[in-house]
């Protein structure tokens, strides 16, 4: 109701409305044409691209770049090790959140006050990478996948996130369990965490989405190719270039149309390929994403 | 609940106790923590020499600028931007604009650098574009005057529509009846816009303002590690990449860690008085 009336009251000139619906329009092809042209460079022609003549709709139509990517066994691979990653670090984040945020909750806690100034104080202060890079190396950690797992494993922003949402769980619902004999055990997972879904759902898409995209951990602590997450396979492919998709199309060298396949178009395909996944979830979980931008700015 | 604690306390306590070797000479293998006088002690040797060296005037230079240019030019586009979808009608198209302007938020950094390094090579599409306007190609890649612009551009990009979130939250909680006031006052859309959103999401301002001020230094390092190269150095080298380099890749491990404790030192003290300033005029605080 009060959108509509916002929307009658606040009624304009029809020129100011093409006007704005035109700039937004315009912000809107700037902030998406580089993906679009990407996509479109990766489904041309090899002959079109080569020639830079792909500006606006695919020229030719040739999907032998993405035929050689799907053939690349080191993509499987990092592929399957970022679901590893990602599985991993969620889980491990959700179940860490909960553990940490629930004595939190109870408010005859002894020293309450020590083990949130404790949580605090590495919010904003840090070591740095190299004494954590020392650390994780004497702990053995380093060149293993638990050297990214195992770090990342609790966020003390999400142990804060999940505490204000057990917060605000009514204490007679907590109080009327340990009447019934209800151990902490068992009101935490029957009872407090069924019902903090939306919260654990917040945290699970931005760990998910942060492990998918993250590479700099693998680039300090991971030398080993077989460990490499997707991402930096791709730094490999497409900033540092070490990788050479073009060794792959020897098998292939006979075909004509693969010879004039360049470097640049086998990057556009392979950027496209890792990051559908993104793309195409990203609408469906966006409000999560809201909602947890949201909360984290109560708390600033 | 342990060992959660005890985690925090491993991974966050322990390096954050790892800074004192910055005031030593550490080499790996060696303890930090031993007590039997193994450990040579150089005080603030290495934040001197870092002062003294080669590189300081063109890393302190090339942090503060990136992060400068980003906030000279990137912080208000998200106000910009917040206003305008404010002021389009609730629909489809809003939402499409706002899912489109937040999708950038979602691409990895390495996707990202990709992209552009692909766009601005001597064969990418900026290049096409001179080229059909009759210009000469230009080697964005290799010329470091370029490096500020196009970092500026892509961060900006990559991070408007996301920022205009809170924002728009803040809009959103307006009273519609105060629009309808100020429209019986005879207030028309601009004015409106002026003395009615602006003051509602001042608050929200100030508090991006702080935390703008607090990261003066702090270029995404993690970015330009993506798209730099030797050759842009002069422009492009910054306190996290050269503490990449020079301290990890280099295995200088006491200078590295000296260098990242003087920047945080910094970084805090700019966060702390950004903060004090911003209580003392306004009734804005973090804390």
């Amino acid at each position: 109701m009060s959108a509509v009336v916002n929307n009658r009251i606040r009624q304009g000139s029809t020129a100011v409305d093409i006007l704005l619906y035109a700039i937004a329009l315009l912000v809107c092809i700037l902030t998406l044409y580089p993906f679009y042209l990407v996509i479109i460079m990766s489904i041309s022609s090899p002959m079109e691209v080569a020639a830079m003549n792909v500006f606006w709709f695919p020229k030719g139509f040739f999907l032998g770049s993405y035929e050689l990517i799907v053939k690349d066994t080191k993509m499987w691979w990092a592929y399957s090790n970022t679901i590893i990653y990602v599985v991993s670090g969620m889980l491990l984040n959700c179940l860490m959140s909960i553990l940490g945020a629930y004595p939190l909750t109870a408010r005859n806690l002894k020293g309450r006050k020590w083990v949130i100034a404790f949580l605090l104080i590495p919010m904003y202060f840090g070591g740095g990478i190299i004494p954590s890079y020392l650390l994780v190396n004497k702990l053995g950690l380093y060149n293993t996948m638990f050297a990214v797992i195992i770090p990342g494993a609790v966020s003390i922003w999400n142990i804060i996130l999940v505490r204000t949402y057990f917060a605000t769980i009514p204490e007679a619902i907590k109080e009327s369990a340990s009447v019934d004999g209800a151990s902490h055990w068992q009101l935490l997972f029957r009872i407090i965490v069924p019902v903090s879904k939306p919260i654990l759902a917040v945290i699970a898409i931005y760990t998910v989405v942060g492990i998918w995209n993250s590479w700099f951990d693998a680039l300090v602590y991971l030398p080993n190719e077989r460990l490499h997450p997707l991402q930096m396979y791709l730094y490999r492919v497409v900033v540092q270039q070490t990788v050479d998709l073009k060794m792959l199309t020897m098998e292939d060298a006979a075909r004509a149309s693969f010879t004039m396949l360049s470097n640049i178009q086998l990057k556009y395909a392979i950027i496209v390929f890792t990051t559908l996944p993104v793309i195409f979830t990203y609408p469906f979980f966006q409000k999560y994403f809201i909602k947890g931008a949201l909360l984290g700015s109560l708390k600033e | 609940m342990l060992p959660v604690l005890l985690h925090i306390f491993i991974f966050c306590y322990i390096p954050l106790y790892g800074v004192v070797i910055a005031f030593q000479d550490y080499y790996p293998g060696k303890s930090f923590l031993a007590f039997d006088g193994s450990v040579h002690w150089v005080g603030f040797k290495h934040f001197i020499d870092f002062f003294n060296g080669p590189y300081f005037s063109r890393l302190m230079r090339n942090t503060f600028m990136l992060s400068f240019y980003f906030f000279a030019f990137g912080f208000w586009v998200p106000i910009l931007f917040s206003l305008l979808v404010n002021e389009l009608k609730s629909g489809v198209f809003k939402k499409y604009v706002q899912t489109a302007s937040y999708l950038p938020h979602f691409i990895s950094n390495v996707v990202v650098a990709g992209m552009i390094l692909s766009f601005i090579g001597s064969d990418g599409i900026v290049n096409a574009i001179i080229k059909l306007f009759g210009g000469a190609p230009i080697s964005l890649t290799t010329e470091p005057g370029y490096f500020p612009a196009i970092y500026t551009i892509t961060s900006i990009w990559k991070s408007f529509g996301w920022s205009s979130i809170l924002y728009l939250s803040a809009m959103s909680s307006i009273d519609p009846h105060l629009y309808e006031a100020a429209k019986m006052d005879g207030a028309n859309r601009f004015k409106q816009m002026v003395h009615i959103t602006l003051p509602s999401i001042r608050p929200t301002i100030f508090i991006l303002l702080i935390f703008a001020i607090g990261n003066l230094l702090s270029a995404n390092s993690e970015f330009i590690l993506l798209i730099y190269n030797p050759a842009l150095y002069e422009t492009a080298d910054v306190i996290g990449t050269y503490l990449y380099r020079d301290g990890l890749l280099g295995g200088n491990f006491s200078s590295g860690t000296a260098v990242g404790l003087l920047i945080s030192a910094i970084n805090f003290t700019l966060l702390y008085m950004a903060n004090r300033l911003s209580r003392k005029y306004s009734d804005y605080a973090l804390w």
